[in-house]
């Protein structure tokens, strides 16, 4: 265990008798920002989804670590109340549940039932709908219902701002979003993002990252984080793309 | 009809009430020898398929057929709440008592709510136009029953051009002492009336069949709105036939809530007898522990250019059963019909049973008609996604189950989605009221 706001190591993902996860570590000190990227299908969903709980992806060997607090232990509901925060990268309908009724569920749920933590939640949501431009005609709507794709992802923000969250976990944000959007949001995560937790963004492209500056970013491949380095990194696989990584590191017996 | 065979078995019936209108008791006595002559209904149409008939048969019938139609000392009069919630509330109580408080001023409209039977005489001529026309003695064996030996009920009367806006209230409080009621709501041209005719009964009674027929006659360009609600208590058995016919440009919305009773069987039906007609119908159904629902609808398209839409749901859970049967009969040399139709079924556990059956019944070529069904458990996504936001598992099956209905709720006038979303969340809680 470390003192680290949220630890994980040698974490392995199954999924359909899959592993697609295959022993990842990562320490993310207080207020750090952590990117990972990683080509389509290496496991950084499947990652990020064993780590909320999903009972779809089982983690079947590692440990993982909320301030000083066993995640394995718990289900997705603990792991929520413990402060970890997960952004879909699909964000899923739930019909007839609405965008305001639910959060007012998650926050009176995270503590412990009191009712008297919605009391200035109206003006909060507005506000916070006016920051992501988003307009206030979403707190009727059902969650995710019809919304488009960038809608989808403004509204998971807007979740992780009134959630206030200790660890965001953020998968793909950025894609689906155009120009204006993608600004918008990436204000957001800056925003609101756990000022003195942590935040990991799952991303492909250094345009977010242009925005939410990291200050460390990993490479996935194959379900392993096979490198590590700063901000560089990113635009490095930006100008050299995944292959030149890939060969070094998997085809390194054979050269 | 082997008239000796009968009269060997089952008693004649008994001599008319000096209160009661010699045709009605014609009538009842008519329904009495259908009711013996009638076999069970055989289990063959979709109808009968998912419930054994005898259910409804009533061990004591021929008691209560010998008892005559108890006559209420005048059931209104009683003096109407201020600022209440509706124009006017009736109740069929336990006692076999009617009692009805009607706000003056919509009986100074000339609405007429009372006691079916007293209306039966004081009221003969219209009553007798169109009591038992289409919940008829031949429409059934159990239907039979009902115009036989029903002892309490509502007749309510809306003349032409009359526009009630507050609903019209009906507790049915079936206990163990009556269990055969009736509705007849005649709604005049034009006119506009909501009927929440709402069934439940104290915890105390025992079992026993609530047997009721409700027949609704819109007026052309009527608007109704019809709300049926089944909260029995959980050892009685529910049967209920219902029928409306509405007319040229007429429009009615029928909503049907259950969660009550053991058995509960409902067939519900709209006639849209003339052009541009329109009838919705919503269900909400939720059963639990071992209940059993069969929930039948017809809409008949006789005319032209008439729309009906039905969004039927329901949840299920412990061992709890439903078959859902939706008949859409559109008849011969009509056009441009539409006509919908969906149910969709949350299974909360393995062990319920759901049946989802559409009927049509198509006779023409120039129409629309569509029909879906769906059914399964919560979507495991769905509540991960809830979970993850750090709602507890309870409370995430609660949420999603109650947004399964909630469409459909929206969908229903204003007045009434506060009373639907509270069935939902009293049985959610495990809770009946
Ligand atoms: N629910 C699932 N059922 C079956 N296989 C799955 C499931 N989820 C993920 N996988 C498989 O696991 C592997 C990793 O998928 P994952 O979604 O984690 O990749 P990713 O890195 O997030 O990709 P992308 O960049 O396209 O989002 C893939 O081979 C994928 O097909
Ligand atoms: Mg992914």
């Amino acid at each position: 265990m470390s003192d680290k706001v949220f630890s994980f190591k040698n974490i392995h993902v199954v999924v359909e008798g899959k592993e697609v996860v295959k022993g990842v570590s990562l320490e993310i000190g207080q207020g750090e920002k952590h990117a990972i990227m990683g080509p389509n299908g290496s496991g950084k969903s499947s990652l990020v989804n064993a780590l909320a709980g999903h009972p779809s992806y089982a983690i079947t060997e590692g440990e993982a670590y909320i301030s000083g607090k066993n995640l394995i232990e718990m289900d997705a509901t603990e792991r929520a109340k413990a402060g970890l925060f997960l952004a879909f990268q699909y964000p899923l309908a739930i019909p007839g549940v609405t965008v305001a009724n639910f959060l007012r569920a998650a926050i009176k749920a995270k503590h412990g039932g009191d009712e008297t933590v919605l009391k200035d939640f109206r003006k909060e949501l507005t506000d916070k709908f006016s920051f992501l431009e988003v307009d206030k005609t979403f707190a009727t709507r059902y969650i995710n219902d019809g919304f488009s794709g960038g809608e989808k992802k403004k509204i998971e923000i807007l979740q992780m701002a009134m959630l206030k969250p200790l660890v965001a976990l953020l998968d793909e944000t950025d894609s689906g979003l155009d120009i204006d959007a993608l600004r918008i949001v990436s204000n957001g995560i800056n925003e609101y993002a756990p000022s003195d937790g942590g935040l990991l963004l799952v991303t492909h492209y250094q345009r977010m990252l242009n925005y939410v500056k990291p200050d460390y970013v990993h490479v996935m491949m194959h379900g392993q984080l096979v490198r590590s380095g700063g901000p560089e990194l990113a635009l490095q696989l930006e100008e050299q793309g995944y292959e030149k990584i890939e060969d070094e590191v998997f085809n390194s017996v054979e050269v | 009809m082997n008239l000796t065979a009968i009269e060997n078995k089952v008693a004649s019936f008994r001599t008319i009430d000096k209160l009661e209108p010699e045709w009605l008791y014609n009538l009842r006595k008519e329904s009495w020898e259908f009711y013996n002559d009638a076999p069970l209904p055989e289990r063959v149409t979709n109808v009968w398929r998912y419930t054994k008939p005898e259910n409804f048969l009533v061990a004591n019938a021929e008691e209560i057929m010998n008892t005559a139609p108890l006559i209420p000392d005048g059931s209104n009069g009683h003096p109407y709440p201020k600022n209440s919630e509706y124009s006017a509330v009736g109740y069929n109580r336990e006692d076999m008592m009617t009692m009805v408080k009607i706000d003056p001023a919509v009986a100074g409209q000339g609405v007429i709510i009372k006691n079916l039977f007293q209306a039966a005489r004081e009221n003969e001529d219209l009553v007798r136009q169109y009591f038992g026309t289409m919940v008829a003695p031949n429409f059934g064996k159990f239907e039979a029953l009902n115009m036989a030996l029903w002892n309490n009920g509502f007749f309510i009367f809306v003349p032409d051009n009359t526009v009630i806006e507050k609903p019209i209230a009906l507790n049915r409080h079936p206990g163990d002492n009556f269990s055969h009621i009736r509705l007849l709501a005649v709604i005049g041209r034009n006119s506009q009336v909501t009927l929440v005719d709402n069934y439940s009964c104290s915890g105390r009674a025992e079992s026993g069949v609530d047997n009721s027929a409700v027949e609704i006659f819109g007026g052309d360009s009527a608007r109704v709105k019809y709300v049926n609600l089944q909260r029995l208590g959980p050892q009685c058995i529910g049967y209920i036939t219902q029928r409306a016919r509405i007319g040229r440009s007429g429009n009615i919305y029928s909503i049907y809530g259950a969660t009550g009773g053991a058995v509960s069987k409902m067939n519900a039906g709209t006639i849209l007898a003339g052009r541009h007609a329109e009838s919705r119908m919503s269900g909400v159904i939720f059963g639990d522990k071992n209940q059993h629902f069969d929930y039948h609808t017809l809409h008949h398209h006789q005319d032209n250019e008439s729309y009906s839409n039905i969004d039927f749901k329901v949840i299920l859970k412990d061992k709890a059963m439903s078959a859902y049967t939706g008949l859409i009969r559109i008849e011969k040399d009509t056009i441009n019909n539409e006509a919908y139709q969906e149910n969709r079924n949350l299974l909360l556990n393995k062990g319920t049973k759901a049946e989802s059956i559409p009927e049509l019944e198509i006779l023409t070529d120039q129409v629309r008609c569509t029909h879906g069904a769906t059914m399964g458990p919560i979507d495991p996504q769905m509540l991960f996604y809830l979970k993850a936001r750090g709602i507890g598992h309870e409370e995430a099956v609660k949420m999603i189950a109650a947004g399964f209905v909630e469409p459909t709720i929206m969908q229903m006038p204003n007045e009434l989605r506060e009373m639907m979303r509270g069935i939902v969340t009293d049985k959610l809680a495990g809770e009946q009221k």
